[in-house]
């Protein structure tokens, strides 16, 4: 039996949270608020990719390619001359036009993929699928084409998504994407905001990650000047994903002891 | 009229021979200056006329027409997909490359105040 193909993302902490990297032609979501990390993390799996021989595309349907340039710059990632050496290629386009291209033969993404010999993608985000329809079902079918043709195409893919809420523990409206997406992909990794003692954290969480063993604590991630780096697991309090933990001890009094 | 020749020579007279010829094949508005300088920005975008309109905070109608024009002219491809029309900037090298210089050359203001001149005269 052949050992299983990663891409590894270059993200230290989190490739060992996968156990070596996404599985290689695998549709990947990474969900989480408004500036959690989400592009960074998308970002740094990308240049990662280019520079050890897995060149990348990044679809960008709400950011302008420059601003990816000059965020990319900020870590350290020269992204214009990733793409002078053809091993990165940053494309604005909406979810019509994308589809319309995947849908016919030899359209722009798969000619660079033969071309550049392209091997991941990071989407950025799918949550502009959802203006293409009201209706649940065709939306679940549109994102599953989608997927499918990136799969065809061989890539290992990245999707971000943004989650409407900042803390863990807001009331929130059925969100139908996030119940299709999260059938539909291979992998949902969870980036969410944690207040602890007055303070906002970052938490990552693998919650699902199909034909592979994966971490499944809820650690802490920073931002540095070279990206993100995951750490130690949270340690000694609990309800994390609530967005406002607390220690154990604290559980157990309120849970046990009378008062 | 000879004084609106020399006025005219006056704002031209020192641009570079290759972006004049430019400025004279792609650039008769401000739109399509506009647009330029988005690709130039962001070249590998591949959008419908409507998103490129909302990308570039234009009306589609005052867009469209000039997309239209400056894919005639070999700036742009335009490209059917079933009913979908889109744009992308050329692929050509040399397209880019005089594109490229030209957006460089607007940086300087003096260039800029000349090709503005240019475009608010319809070129000659």
């Amino acid at each position: 039996m052949q050992p299983e193909e990663r891409a590894v993302t270059g993200v230290p902490g989190f490739d060992a949270m996968l156990r070596g990297g996404f599985l290689t032609r695998t549709a990947n979501l990474l969900e989480g608020a408004p500036g959690c990390g989400k592009t960074t993390l998308g970002m740094q799996f990308i240049h990662y990719g280019a520079t050890h021989g897995e060149p990348g595309l990044i679809l960008t349907f709400e950011q302008f390619p420059e601003q990816y340039y000059r965020d990319a710059a900020g870590f350290g990632w020269d992204f214009r001359e990733l793409e002078r050496r053809r091993l990165l290629q940053v494309i604005m386009s909406s979810p019509e036009v994308t589809k319309a291209d995947l849908e016919r033969f030899n359209g722009r993404i798969a000619g660079l993929v033969s071309n550049m010999g392209v091997k991941r993608i990071l989407v950025d985000s799918i949550s502009q699928f959802e203006r293409m329809t009201d209706d649940p079902v065709e939306l679940r079918n549109l994102l599953h084409g989608f997927l499918n043709a990136l799969r065809r195409e061989g890539l290992t893919a990245l999707f971000t998504r943004e989650a409407y809420v900042l803390l863990g523990d807001e009331q929130r409206e059925e969100d139908e994407t996030e119940a299709s997406m999260s059938f539909l992909v291979d992998s949902y990794v969870l980036l969410r905001y944690v207040e602890i003692e007055s303070a906002i954290h970052r938490a990552i969480i693998v919650l699902k990650m199909r034909g592979s063993a994966h971490d499944t604590h809820i650690r802490q991630f920073d931002i540095g000047p070279h990206g993100l780096v995951v750490q130690e697991p949270f340690k000694g309090r609990e309800g994390i994903l609530s967005g406002t933990p607390q220690y154990m001890a604290e559980s157990f009094i309120k849970a046990f002891v009378r008062r | 009229m000879e004084r609106e020749n020399l006025a005219n020579r006056a704002y031209t007279g020192d641009i570079d021979p290759d972006l004049l010829d430019f400025l004279n094949q792609y650039v008769d508005s401000f739109i399509k200056w506009d647009l330029m300088r988005f690709f130039f920005n962001n070249p590998h975008t591949i959008d419908t006329v409507d998103n490129i309109a909302r990308y570039a905070g234009r009306n589609p109608e005052a867009v469209e027409q000039e997309l239209a024009e400056l894919a005639m002219r070999g700036l742009l491809e335009e490209t059917h997909m079933g009913t979908l029309v889109v744009y992308a900037l050329s692929a050509d090298p040399e397209i880019r490359d005089r594109l490229s210089r030209f957006i460089q050359a607007s940086e300087d203001r003096q260039f800029r105040i000349r090709a503005i001149y240019h475009v608010i005269k319809g070129g000659y």
